[in-house]
């Protein structure tokens, strides 16, 4: 129910179809009450006129009888009464019923004394006299005229009745001064008149019907391609940039088409010129990371020829050897790094998961840190909760994220121990790496991943790692769908903590280490 | 003397690994074009070839397949990319090792070229049954019925490494340190690939092998003696 009232409220058709039908509805009752107004004011004026033409006429020739008998016997005066009340109710073949009524007023008349007890006052068909209006009378008794109303009168033996009265003044001979009414039932009008609302009725809801049919068609066919065009965007939306609307006509929707089909192209054309921008910058990239590699791998060759011979040069030289093999070191570290990167911005970096033990891994990854770092004393703890986390992950990124993490901690560590933490659950592993060196404020903290940035640029590149070990560490974390945190806090140091899912490329529901260590107080 | 072919087409780099090789004591011959491997190759059989990738004339990994199909000579490959696409293209050209250019060490190379010259294995001899292949660790050969299988030399330590402890589980990183003189790799592709074509010429049915057998999520088994 609900979704249909939205279903409704969100159709352009069904709103078109719903105001139309609203606004016909009000014309059509508007033109049919005028209609209705025109034609039953004609068919009563018609009935009026033919009906008093014919109560006149009645009523003339009544005057005209009681005249000729004017001198007549009395018999022959009640013989003119009963022929006059015959032939006024005299119904012809397209009347209705009709009446008369005779009623004397104004006492006897004098010349007639002796026949005072003459009078002819009479209703036909049962009319209860008492229901006829007093006003008309009233007219009739001082007015030569014919006199007419409307009224609704009372039968004694059926239901009350909307007629015609018309009246005259009617002298009767030897009798005196009547009312004569003539009654004219008004059936036929009132169902001419109800044919009439019926057929006006009828008529309008067809109409309607028609008219809302009508709209529907002609809505369907301006909100067709207007659908069109939201679907072909959505599939736009969707990436899909090969749709265009159909133009089969030149009107306005055809325009519109026109219009959208020539966006699309821009789009697309746009899209494709990016793309193909992009791709051009990362081919270079990379390819300038290959050609590279052929003159440093001979480069690299010479200064170990260079290096192994440094014992018969003089101390400068010698020590040139040692810098020049330590800065290749760098150099090619740097390359591949950037190599790394193109990779992760061209998308093109694959995951190649395999089965192993993450504890063992960061085992050795620590003692290979260890065994590099010559010159400076390192303390790594590590603590594990379980001998062996056995993971589905691409053990090449995995132990890259490591060593970036480690040699990342011991730069910033100051020389204080290291702790390394594993924590697994039953969907994801959780690894920590804690220095307490002189920690990060939150400016820092946002900008940690950031390609080539660095905590204090015045400080000294100790290990010279270069500055995109961090940006890499997070792409591979989340290239298996793990997540990688940084807390800092100053003087407390800095908390790194690498989430897994066990298996590579299913979701993580948790962190297993929250970045925020246990030692840090709660701030509120 | 040890000669060893050196195929690139950087002059330089030709030049530099002559004088690392020369230094080791080791003799180079060295060829620019991919065309020319396999006239200077028959004239003059190296005991090990040393092969870029991308070379002009032929590709490298066309060049490999040509040496293999003549000879079983070591063979390994020298990659600009490090992508496993094209480390794994080689492998299965008949690659024995590849390296990855820039190169850590000169001595790295050096080592590498030792472990694929080296007699591995050198502390057994004598025969070796497995399933029903016979090997024959002194004299190099591999038969079944009586008939010789050709391996390549690294093809048979592996095999060999296998079967000297039959049923004992082989992980990857330790077949990596016994056949490729590896200390810790991580790269497991190696192993994958070498282990699927040494199956294609001893198994009876590559797709269900019974000499060398893989154990889910350790590594590879041989087949217990006298199995079928």
């Amino acid at each position: 129910m609900n979704r249909n009232i939205f279903a409704f409220r969100n159709s352009l058709a069904s709103k078109v179809i719903f105001s139309t039908v609203l606004l016909s509805l009000g014309v059509v009752w508007l033109t049919g009450s005028a209609l209705y107004s025109q034609l039953s004011d004609g068919v009563k004026r018609v009935n009026l006129d033919t009906s008093l033409a014919e109560a006149r006429s009645s009523f003339f020739n009544a005057q005209y009888q009681f005249l000729l008998v004017n001198d007549a016997k009395t018999e022959e005066i009640t013989r003119t009464v009963q022929e006059i009340i015959i032939s006024s109710t005299e119904v012809t073949l397209n009347q209705d019923r009709k009446s008369i009524f005779l009623s004397r007023f104004g006492g006897s008349a004098k010349t007639f004394r002796t026949q005072a007890d003459l009078d002819y006052s009479t209703a036909t068909d049962e009319l209860d006299i008492s229901s006829f209006p007093t006003e008309l009378r009233q007219r009739v008794r001082a007015s030569d005229l014919v006199e007419y109303q409307y009224a609704t009168v009372k039968y004694k033996n059926r239901t009350d009745a909307n007629v015609l009265i018309a009246g005259k003044r009617i002298a009767i001979p030897k009798s005196g001064n009547y009312e004569m009414y003539l009654v004219y039932s008004l059936t036929n009008q009132i169902t001419t008149l109800s044919l009439i609302t019926n057929a006006l009725l009828i008529t309008g809801l067809v109409l309607l019907v028609l008219i809302s049919l009508i709209t529907w068609l002609v809505v369907r066919q301006v909100v067709r391609p207007v659908r069109d065009a939201a679907r072909i965007a959505q599939q736009f939306t969707d990436g899909d940039f090969s749709q265009r609307m159909k133009v089969e006509s030149s009107d306005e929707i055809a325009t519109l088409g026109t219009a959208f089909n020539e966006m699309a192209l821009s789009l697309e054309s746009q899209i494709t010129r990016l793309e193909n921008l992009s791709r051009v910058q990362q081919r270079f990239v990379s390819d300038v990371s290959h050609e590279l590699r052929t003159p440093l791998t001979t480069l690299r060759m010479a200064s170990e020829v260079i290096y192994g011979a440094k014992a018969s040069f003089d101390p400068t030289v010698a020590r040139s050897s040692e810098l020049l093999v330590a800065q290749l070191d760098r150099f090619e570290k740097l390359l591949e790094d950037l190599l790394e990167v193109s990779r992760f911005d061209a998308e093109v970096a694959v995951l190649e998961p395999v089965n192993f033990d993450l504890v063992r891994l960061i085992e050795r990854c620590i003692e290979d840190v260890r065994a590099n770092a010559h010159d400076q004393p390192i303390s790594v703890e590590i603590e594990h909760e379980t001998e062996q986390v056995m993971v589905m992950a691409d053990i090449r990124r995995v132990e890259r994220i490591m060593r970036n993490l480690l040699s990342n901690a011991l730069d910033h560590a100051d020389e204080k121990p290291i702790q390394v933490s594993v924590i697994a659950t039953a969907t994801e592993v959780g690894v920590g790496v804690r220095d307490f060196g002189p920690g990060m404020d939150p400016a820092a903290l946002s900008r940690v991943f950031d390609r080539f940035w660095r905590a204090d640029p015045s400080r000294a590149r100790v290990r010279g790692g270069t500055g995109l070990g961090l940006s890499i560490a997070l792409e591979d974390a989340r290239l298996h769908n793990g997540e990688l945190d940084a807390w800092g806090a100053p003087g407390y140091g800095a908390h790194f903590v690498l989430t897994l899912p066990l298996v590579a490329g299913s979701q993580i529901s948790g962190r297993p280490i929250r970045p925020q260590p246990k030692d840090y107080p709660q701030q509120f | 003397m040890t000669l060893v072919m050196v195929v690139d087409d950087d002059q330089d780099l030709a030049e530099m690994l002559g004088i690392v090789l020369t230094g080791a004591g080791i003799d180079v011959d060295l060829v620019s074009r991919g065309d020319e491997v396999l006239e200077v190759f028959r004239n003059n059989p190296p005991d090990l070839v040393l092969l870029d990738v991308m070379l002009p004339g032929l590709d490298g990994i066309e060049v490999c397949k040509l040496i293999r199909a003549e000879s079983m000579v070591p063979i390994v490959m020298l990659s600009a990319k490090g992508d496993s696409h094209d480390v794994v293209r080689g492998l299965e050209a008949g690659a024995d090792d590849y390296m990855v250019k820039p190169f850590r060490h000169p001595s790295e190379l050096i080592a590498r070229i030792r472990t694929r010259l080296r007699r591995t294995n050198s502390d057994i001899s004598g025969l070796l049954v497995i399933g029903d292949l016979s090997i024959d660790v002194t004299a190099h050969e591999v038969s079944r019925a009586g008939k010789k299988i050709a391996l390549t030399r690294l093809e048979f330590d592996l095999l060999v490494a296998l079967a000297k402890e039959p049923g004992r589980v082989f992980t990857r990183d330790a077949l990596l340190g016994e056949v490729w003189g590896y200390r810790h790799s991580t790269d497991t592709r190696l192993v994958n690939v070498h282990v699927q074509r040494l199956r294609s010429k001893v198994e009876h049915d590559p797709e269900h092998p019974q000499i060398v057998m893989t154990v889910r999520g350790v590594g590879y088994k041989a087949g217990v003696l006298g199995g079928s």
